[in-house]
């Protein structure tokens, strides 16, 4: 944090430092980067336990699985987001800074959705090999993951925002997230399914990608506003 | 009037053609929600304004020894 | 205007006209609703598909149609709650959630009521029943986060935040429920009572019906709202005054 004291530190300069930070603090911590992955495989493998193992049949639940999973995995993810901060006090000093807000918020996001949510996109081809998705929705599950996790990651942001300063904090965050990301996971999911009938899937990125650009812009500025309101 | 009914008879209204349990359920659950939420914003007024008034007794009550207490050192006092 | 503005802020002066007015709004919901439920129970002519459930309409379409208004109305009170600070807006916001929340549930359950001779099914992933689920989600997760923050002015800020994003969310979610929706299956849902004949003896009773229950929505709010000044003011002069006034409850 010393790093953003001085008065010419320039935004950009301040972002790349929160965002160098925030990783950095994350690849120390490796459980914090693998118990979400872990739950991603372990929530993923319990659907064909519990439905039936006949691949046809899990063809057909696959992509709905890893949507629902990888949405679940990021929730149990986000606790990361801002906890550590609040409780060293740093997240205090962050919101001291004379920076704009929106874009330290913006880097944490981006850190966080680097060790939480790209791990998953990554992850998610073998899990759906698992599930016999048909070949030809690999790549549409990857890249409707690669859009949507960040959406996920900045709605969960504004929660985890809302929710930091509460002791028991949980199942409210659920509760309160969940909701939110329901339109990232009708439109992921459903790009999934539809690409392994072969319908045209313009439509299915647009929306994903006007999502993104909508979550991106707006936001960070909800969980800076959110920041404020429970830091205090 | 009448004539625009549209049931003959009270035997038919009640029976609201093969819906009976759709149709008075659904008014049921309605006549249920809108008491319910009239009554129950009433009833925690109501028992704001008694419970103030205990507090206020009770405060006017205990005012009396307390004023007994700040008597008391200056009597002494005077011993 | 403005000075309008701030004063329809203060608690006490919104606690003073709405007593005013509510013995009013009370006999005209009463009048309305009495019209309107005889008038559909009685007198509206049974569906020539439908039969007698087309009398569900004229319970489901109107707490369905104010239920969807909860919304826009928590993220305006939200929005005055964050940049006026105003109290009222948030004593408004805090009651209208539990009461958006019922409004919701039952328009669901009697949608479910409706749904079942139509579609042979209590429940079908119909577009505006999910939405209105997931809408139903929103409200509860806005009452578990106040519930959840100690602090009343935290509370208040965070829950016109939340308020305000949900609001933003609510059409997103509607819009891809109905697109996720309609390409499964053609939109069945209510095209049997958009397909049959919409004559005056069909919707003049549905529209009392919805002022009916409008006036109810708000009636209820009110109610609920002037408990909250009290609470939250009871240590201010007037309240304890009115409290002293008071002649009905024997203390």
């Amino acid at each position: 944090m010393t790093a953003l004291a001085g008065p010419q530190v320039t935004t950009f300069t301040a972002f790349r430092a929160t965002l160098r930070r925030d990783l950095l603090i994350a690849l120390t911590r490796r459980n914090d980067l693998l118990n979400p992955l872990m739950f991603f495989l372990i929530v993923v493998s319990l659907f064909p336990l519990g439905v039936s193992s006949d691949p046809q049949e899990l063809t057909r639940i696959a992509a709905g699985t890893v949507w629902v999973s990888a949405l679940l995995a990021s929730m149990l993810s986000l606790d990361n987001l801002y906890r550590a901060d609040y409780e060293d006090g740093s997240l205090e000093q962050l919101l001291l800074s004379p920076q704009p807000l929106y874009f330290m918020v913006l880097a944490k996001n981006i850190a966080h959705w680097l060790v939480s949510g790209l791990p998953v996109v990554l992850l998610a081809p073998l899990l759906a090999y698992m599930l016999y998705l048909p070949a030809d929705a690999y790549w549409t599950l990857m890249l409707t993951l690669l859009l949507g996790t960040p959406v996920l990651s900045l709605f969960g942001s504004i929660g985890v925002a809302l929710t930091v300063g509460l002791g028991s904090r949980g199942l409210i965050l659920a509760v309160i997230v969940l909701p939110l990301t329901v339109p990232v996971l009708i439109i992921g999911a459903k790009a999934v399914a539809d690409a392994s009938l072969g319908v045209s899937l313009g439509m299915h990125y647009a929306l994903l990608g006007a999502l993104l650009a909508l979550s991106l812009s707006l936001a960070p500025l909800a969980s800076a506003a959110a920041l404020k309101i429970s830091v205090n | 009037m009448f004539e625009n009914l549209a049931f003959s008879s009270v035997t038919e209204f009640l029976q609201m053609g093969k819906y009976t349990f759709h149709v008075w359920s659904v008014y049921g659950l309605f006549a249920v929600f809108v008491t319910v939420n009239l009554y129950l914003p009433r009833a925690a007024h109501r028992q704001f304004i008694r419970e103030q008034k205990r507090r206020a007794l009770r405060d006017a009550q205990t005012a009396q020894p307390i004023e007994a207490d700040e008597g008391r050192p200056d009597a002494n006092g005077g011993e | 205007m403005w000075q309008w503005f701030f004063r329809l802020g203060s608690p006490k002066w919104f606690y003073e006209l709405s007593g005013r007015w509510l013995p009013w709004l009370v006999v005209a919901m009463t009048v309305l609703l009495t019209i309107g439920i005889v008038w559909a129970l009685l007198f509206v002519p049974a569906d020539y598909q439908q039969g007698d459930t087309i009398r569900i309409m004229y319970v489901h379409v109107p707490v369905a149609s104010i239920s969807l208004a909860c919304f826009p109305l928590m993220a305006v009170a939200g929005v005055i709650t964050l940049v006026w600070k105003m109290k009222l807006a948030d004593m408004v916001a805090k009651c209208a959630a539990p009461i958006g929340a019922w409004f919701t549930a039952v328009a669901l359950a009697t949608g479910a009521i409706w749904g079942q001779p139509i579609w042979g099914t209590w429940w079908a992933w119909d577009a505006r029943l999910t939405s209105m689920l997931i809408q139903f989600f929103l409200l509860i997760g806005v009452i578990a986060l106040r519930s959840a923050i100690e602090s009343p002015d935290a509370a208040a800020r965070a829950c016109a935040l939340l308020s305000v994003v949900g609001a933003i969310n609510v059409p997103i979610i509607k819009y891809s429920v109905e697109w996720w929706n309609t390409l499964h299956q053609p939109a069945s849902s209510f095209s049997m009572a958009e397909d049959s004949p919409f004559g005056p003896e069909i919707w003049v009773p549905l529209v009392i019906m919805i002022f009916a229950v409008y006036l109810f929505f708000v009636i209820s709010l009110i109610l609920s709202t002037r408990t909250e000044i009290l609470v939250r003011e009871r240590r201010s002069q007037w309240v304890v005054d009115l409290v002293a006034a008071d002649k009905t409850q024997g203390a």
